[in-house]
């Protein structure tokens, strides 16, 4: 399971920013059309993007065993590879200094 | 804000620039009668409930320059400016983005920091009676609750942290967030400490060790401290300063608890974004940067049993 923001909530603050930040500095018409192009992108991706919502309860499960004292015997295997595989998808290179 | 100034200070200003617009403070360049200073103002409406007030920030300047601490020199609380409210201090040089202080650090800034650090815990806390102190596992037990998101890895460093740090042996004043990035640095060395907004009372161990947390070194992982430093210079000076015996072994405890403070910190600000406080995109990423925290916590722990 991915942290928040969503696919969808990431694609809506990087359009959000495009939008209110950054189209109003533009006189360039070139640049001001293909920033607007950007933003209808965003948009598509946004509204593509349902909001799938994983699976959550095992994290849930899994939070509250360790946050009760009883983390699982082999707790530091297991979570290392789920958040690798967050990693993976958020920044891939950060892995690497662990090599 | 320059008419808004005039009339705080009664004296004319030749020039008032917004330099940065934080999402809780605003930074303005002020010029007037000659000298160059810093005008530190709310920004929205919002306010933190960890953070200090700026009638309090500027508080803790105070008892900072009176204890000798290198800092901009604090010139006045200005009360409300155009319904928010501010302070002035001077408005001192040097380089505090991260990446470009761990680029090439200055000799010695290491011994310099200790020295710092030294002087701010030695701040008598009854000279700042509004400081808050809590136990600080339970603090971020709490920011975690605040998150409503699962994060198993960070509940497993808040484990581990908790089966070994023990109570604090000594409450002192602490900065809140000691490094690099909080600090005026030139080619000569530590030009001056910022940011006290997050000032409060704590074991020394808290300050000491949060800029060995990764994160904090920016980039430059082989210089344990910050970036800029070796870890034994920096805490003998501060041993030596300080009459305390912080071994090295017993801040491994504390730079798993930095993770732990910085994953939660990602994790909160990024809810700043989410649940419409603060609309912001550099917020709203910070939600996927807490799992590089995260990564690096289980790995220390990891390190610790091998």
């Amino acid at each position: 399971m991915h942290d928040r923001p969503t696919p969808r909530e990431l694609c809506e603050a990087a359009r959000e920013f495009l939008g209110t930040e950054i189209l109003p500095l533009l006189d360039d018409h070139r640049m001001k059309f293909r920033t607007i192009v950007a933003l209808n992108a965003l948009g598509i991706a946004e509204r593509e993007l349902a909001e799938t919502e994983a699976p959550v309860e095992p994290d849930w499960e899994l939070a509250r065993a360790i946050r009760a004292g009883h983390p699982p015997a082999n707790a530091v295997a297991i979570l290392k590879e789920q958040v690798a595989a967050k990693l993976r998808v958020t920044n891939p290179p950060y892995l690497a200094k662990y090599e | 804000m320059k008419e808004a100034l005039e009339r705080a200070l009664g004296a004319p200003v030749e020039r008032a620039v917004l330099l940065a617009g934080g999402a809780s403070k605003e930074t303005w360049a002020v010029d007037t009668g000659g000298r160059e200073l810093i005008v530190r103002r709310a920004a929205a409406s919002t306010i933190h409930k960890d953070t200090l007030s700026l009638e309090q920030e500027f508080e803790v300047l105070r008892a900072a320059h009176e204890a000798g601490v290198k800092v901009p020199e604090p010139i006045a609380y200005l009360g409300e400016l155009e319904g928010r409210e501010a302070f002035m201090m001077e408005r001192v040089s040097g380089e505090t983005i991260g990446r470009r202080v761990v680029r090439n650090p200055p000799e010695g800034l290491g011994v310099e920091l200790a020295e710092e650090l030294a002087k701010i815990h030695s701040i008598p806390p009854e000279r700042l009676p509004f400081l808050r102190s809590g136990d600080v596992v339970e603090r971020f037990y709490a920011e975690l609750d605040s998150v409503h998101e699962p994060h198993p890895a960070i509940e497993y460093g808040l484990w581990w942290v908790r089966e070994r740090i023990g109570e604090p042996e000594e409450l002192v004043v602490t900065h809140g967030d000691w490094r690099i990035g909080n600090l005026a640095v030139d080619e000569r060395g530590l030009v001056s400490v910022l940011d006290w907004e997050f000032a409060h009372l704590a074991d020394p161990r808290e300050d000491v060790a949060w800029p060995l947390v990764r994160a904090w070194r920016f980039g430059a992982d082989d210089r344990h401290v910050g970036g800029v430093a070796d870890l034994e210079p920096y805490l003998e000076r501060y041993d030596e300063l300080t009459g305390r015996s912080i071994g090295a072994e017993e801040l491994y405890v504390w730079e798993v608890l930095g993770n732990v403070k910085w994953a939660t910190g990602c994790l909160t600000q990024a809810r700043r974004h989410l649940d419409g406080h603060d609309r912001s995109v550099e917020l709203a990423v910070l939600g996927r940067l807490a799992a590089e925290m995260e990564y690096e916590l289980l790995d220390l722990i990891e390190r610790a049993h091998a």
